[in-house]
């Protein structure tokens, strides 16, 4: 079998769920960091005040753990695609709770990064023979 | 330079960055240098560090941690509309190295969907 050609292994399909959760709450949690920020030249000091901001912090160190596990197990070429997905999450949710307009292009955009996504969710998750698994051997 | 000049070689800066960033954290999670291409791998494991895991995750963060202040110094002189598709050239960058250093196969269908994604990258910011 041409090595992955195999189903993408649970794990893998987890993680790339999860990381897009972790990017949306992490971009989510910045953004109001940032508005609580009074003015804008002091806004990255400002930020630091927040609850929000720390929120974001401790979300970036569960995305970082999470993401090397996804990369241990799938191309990064195959994976990194996916958190184009939190583009999709992040827009939805500020047009339901932050009073953004969805418009006609951004709908049109979302329907693209969803094609994309799904077009290399079509293609082989790795070009490398897992590592640890017995016998592997490195072209 | 005009600011937005300024703004957008700012911001190609960090996407190359941030592309290079993922590089090294996948090198690192796939347990060092073994992970590269032919030639980059001997070059690699030539490099005393070169075999060592948590080098090249060091290494992949502190390029992250670059990234994130040539992004935000790119927003004081881009306007998000231009600086978020921009951005999302990365995905073009991480498709490239990879294909290159790590030889994954980079095939069309993989490429179409980099494109779509860039290309829904500019709506979504209209």
């Amino acid at each position: 079998m041409k090595p992955g050609a195999a189903a993408l292994p649970r794990p893998a399909v987890i993680g790339l769920i999860l990381a897009v959760i972790l990017d949306t709450f992490i971009q989510i949690a910045w953004k109001l960091a940032a508005s609580a920020a009074p003015g804008n030249t002091a806004s990255a000091l400002g930020a630091l005040a927040s609850p929000f901001f720390y929120a974001a912090m401790l979300g970036l160190a569960a995305q970082m753990f999470n993401w090397m596990r996804v990369l241990a197990r799938a191309d990064l070429s195959f994976a990194q695609p996916f958190t184009a997905l939190s583009y999709v999450t992040v827009l939805a949710l500020s047009a339901r709770w932050l009073g953004e307009h969805m418009t006609a292009p951004k709908v049109m955009g979302v329907c693209l990064i969803l094609a994309g996504v799904f077009l290399i969710s079509r293609t082989p998750f790795s070009s490398h023979p897992p590592a640890d698994e017995p016998g592997a051997v490195r072209p | 330079m005009t600011r937005e000049a300024t703004g957008i070689l700012v911001l190609i800066a960090a996407v190359g960055v941030e592309s290079f960033a993922q590089l090294f954290l996948k090198i690192g999670a796939s347990g060092g240098a073994g992970i590269l291409a032919g030639p980059w791998r001997v070059r690699a494991e030539r490099i005393p560090a070169g075999s060592s895991a948590r080098a090249w995750i060091s290494l992949g963060l502190v390029a992250y941690g670059a990234e994130v202040f040539l992004y935000t110094l790119a927003l004081h002189f881009l306007d998000v509309s231009v600086a978020f598709p921009l951005g999302s050239l990365c995905f073009v960058g991480v498709a490239l190295l990879s294909r290159i250093f790590l030889g994954e196969a980079v095939g069309r269908v993989r490429w179409v969907g980099v494109l779509c994604i860039l290309a829904g990258a500019v709506f979504v910011a209209l």
